[in-house]
């Protein structure tokens, strides 16, 4: 009879970033590879202070596709819709498409199509909104670092006691809880 | 002597750090606490005095006479030719001009690492917002017909028709339009994690309402690493927009061929207008923020409106500069109809807008803001802000009615008595007011995460035996 392995699921609360950067070394010394840690923290602290892998971003290249579709729109706009009447109108000697206007129309949807998918792209790439219950601790926006360890092969009472002995303020159970 | 020198020492340490909001930091709770506080402070029998008035202003001044002008139609309005753009214009450029100082101190400020600007730039986005509602207001007010504004917009119609995108007035609506979402956009990012801060420290109505405006932001490597992005992009970003929009509100007279609008440096002036009224605006926001609601003393320092005042003071020389550009070529031009305009803009009925315009734009200023301690008093800077802002609306309704005035058909010149419009520019600004109220119980007005990240980089330093702040870059 084999017996099942328990995955552990741990919450650290550090009170200060140098032994949440130390932990975080130490658990990764001890075998908790970098995808079973999580950092949640109140002020942004970047990946090199923590010493944690570069965290992957879509969001400039979301922000470049939605740049290129308000450009899209722009041209429409600028170029296209003139077309469009049924018996198009040409004033005078007006250029039918001038240019300098068609630069001026061209850059506000091409800014405006980057800036809105800029803030879409944070939703997308963050799971905003998002109300279902989550692991937490409200200490977290009071300045404490917390570090999540979700490991299926890990021992839970070495990893407690490490994380204790490296200053963690306490280390519990993580709970999904609605915030 | 070794006693004295390191008292000495000692107290120029505290000197600066009680000067510097960097260098005196408090445990991050106690600052979360601090502006929870500032927020949920039951309002006193004052607040809710001015409140009270500031909402009868609006609902009568505005929206009532809104629908006097709508059922009896723009002739309750002073405009008639030749001026047929009058105060609702002049506002219109006013508030966008007051939008302006929100993204200036938020996004310029911010890519250029000035870590002064760190508790103050939500006050100043909080700006830009309700500014460019009252700019949406006024524009609509000078519609006249204005449930009809969707023939603005160009999508396809029965009418067959799309918008004339050559015309200055069709990039007013792109450019306002896409500052009024950016800046929403970018006064929402950085807010999420103090909504989340909010969610944390609240109960009852307001714990609902922060939860759902925190989208549940827990502060995760990946949701800052999105967030900073996400901001720097905007921050970079949003700058040429905000250039843009009124240096196209300056196209609107500038390509015109009018006295004294047919000038290439309009949009320049326009943008320096923009800032200088809008940096005014920003200066007596905090004055007030700071007088008025618990805690902010801590936040708000003599150092913010000393470096807000230095800010001020080369705006306005900026300002004078192209003032004097645009006039100097304009008189030396030597064209009859601008010469006459000139010499009505000074010696006309209205002259002494224009000598007022000068006063306040320039001599006050000048006059104290090159003091470092008047310039770290809020109420002397916030006095300086007052009076800009009046010359700067001085600035427009000189550009706008007063101008129109004169043009080449002199039998059409008649001076612009303004009606309704006088009433309903009030109920724009008790509105912007009453918005900023409201908010100021709503919405963490301080942005902690941001103060707390700038403490964590700022440290006192020797060098040889001098003591000197010094920032760490963090990112």
């Amino acid at each position: 009879m084999t017996e099942e392995k328990k995955v552990v699921d741990l919450l650290a609360v550090f009170s200060d970033l140098a032994p949440a950067a130390d932990a975080v070394e130490q658990l990764r010394a001890s075998g908790v590879h970098d995808d079973c840690m999580n950092v949640i923290s109140g002020i942004p602290v970047t990946e090199a202070m923590l010493g944690r892998p570069r965290q992957w971003t879509n969001v400039p290249r979301i922000a470049m596709g939605g740049a290129i579709l308000g450009m899209g729109a722009g041209i429409f706009l600028a170029f296209i819709s003139p077309f469009l009447y049924p018996y198009p109108i040409q004033v005078s000697t007006q250029a039918f498409v001038p240019g300098p206007p068609s630069v001026v129309v061209l850059f506000e949807l091409t800014m405006l199509g980057m800036l809105l998918s800029t803030f879409l792209g944070v939703f997308l790439d963050s799971f905003f909104p998002n109300y279902r219950p989550m692991k937490y601790v409200p200490e977290i926006s009071d300045g404490k670092i917390a570090i999540f360890v979700e490991c299926p092969d890990c021992d839970e009472k070495k990893i407690t006691d490490l994380l204790k002995k490296l200053g963690a303020e306490s280390v519990k159970p993580a709970e999904a809880q609605h915030l | 002597m070794s006693d004295n020198k390191h008292h000495a020492e000692h107290s120029h340490e505290e000197h600066l750090r009680e000067k510097h909001l960097m260098l005196d930091p408090l445990p991050r709770g106690r600052m979360n606490e601090m502006v929870m506080e500032s927020m949920m402070e039951k309002p006193t029998w004052k607040f809710w005095v001015v409140f009270g008035f500031l909402a009868f202003v609006v609902v009568y001044f505005l929206f009532y006479k809104w629908g006097v002008l709508i059922t009896k139609g723009q002739g309750e309005a002073g405009v008639m030719r030749p001026d047929y753009w009058g105060i609702f214009l002049v506002n219109t450029v006013f508030w966008i001009g007051i939008s302006h100082a929100g993204t200036f101190i938020s996004a310029i400020l911010r890519v250029f690492k000035a870590e002064f600007r760190r508790p103050f730039t939500r006050a100043a986005e909080l700006m830009t917002t309700f500014g460019l509602v009252q700019a949406g207001f006024s524009i609509f007010m000078h519609m006249g017909r204005v449930w009809l504004f969707y023939w603005l917009m160009p999508y396809p119609n029965q009418r067959m028709l799309w918008p004339n995108l050559h015309s200055p007035l069709t990039w007013d609506l792109l450019a306002i339009t896409t500052y009024l979402l950016s800046s929403t956009m970018y006064l929402f990012l950085p807010l999420i994690p103090d909504m989340a801060m909010a969610r944390d420290r609240s109960t009852g109505w307001r714990k609902n309402l922060y939860k759902v405006l925190a989208l549940g932001f827990r502060g995760t490597e990946g949701e800052w690493t999105h967030l900073r992005n996400a901001m720097n992009i905007f921050a970079f970003a949003i700058i040429p927009v905000m250039f843009s929009v009124h240096t196209i509100v300056s196209w609107d007279f500038a390509a015109a061929t009018r006295p004294g609008w047919s000038s290439t440096i309009f949009g320049p002036y326009f943008i320096v207008g923009a800032l200088h009224s809008g940096m005014g605006a920003a200066v007596l926001v905090l004055a007030v923020i700071r007088g008025t609601m618990k805690h902010m003393d801590y936040f708000v320092r003599g150092e913010h409106f000393d470096a807000i005042g230095k800010l001020m003071l080369i705006i306005s020389m900026a300002w004078a500069y192209f003032f004097f550009n645009d006039y100097m070529v304009q008189w030396y031009g030597g064209d009859k109809w601008t010469q006459q305009l000139l010499h009505f803009h000074e010696a006309g009925p209205l002259g002494w807008m224009w000598f007022a315009m000068l006063f306040t734009n320039v001599v006050i200023p000048w006059a104290t803001l090159w003091n470092p301690k008047w310039r770290s008093n809020p109420w002397i800077v916030g006095f300086v802000g007052i009076a800009i802002n009046i010359g700067m609306w001085f600035e427009r309704y000189i550009i706008v009615p007063i101008s129109v005035t004169i043009n080449r058909m002199p039998f059409t010149w008649r001076m612009y008595t303004p009606g309704i419009e006088v009433p309903m520019g009030i109920g724009t600004v008790a509105f912007f007011i009453l918005l900023y109220m409201a908010a100021s119980k709503l919405i963490p007005l301080i942005p902690v995460w941001e103060v707390q990240e700038g403490q964590m980089a700022h440290e006192l330093k020797k060098f040889g035996r001098e003591t000197v702040v010094s920032v760490s870059e963090l990112e």
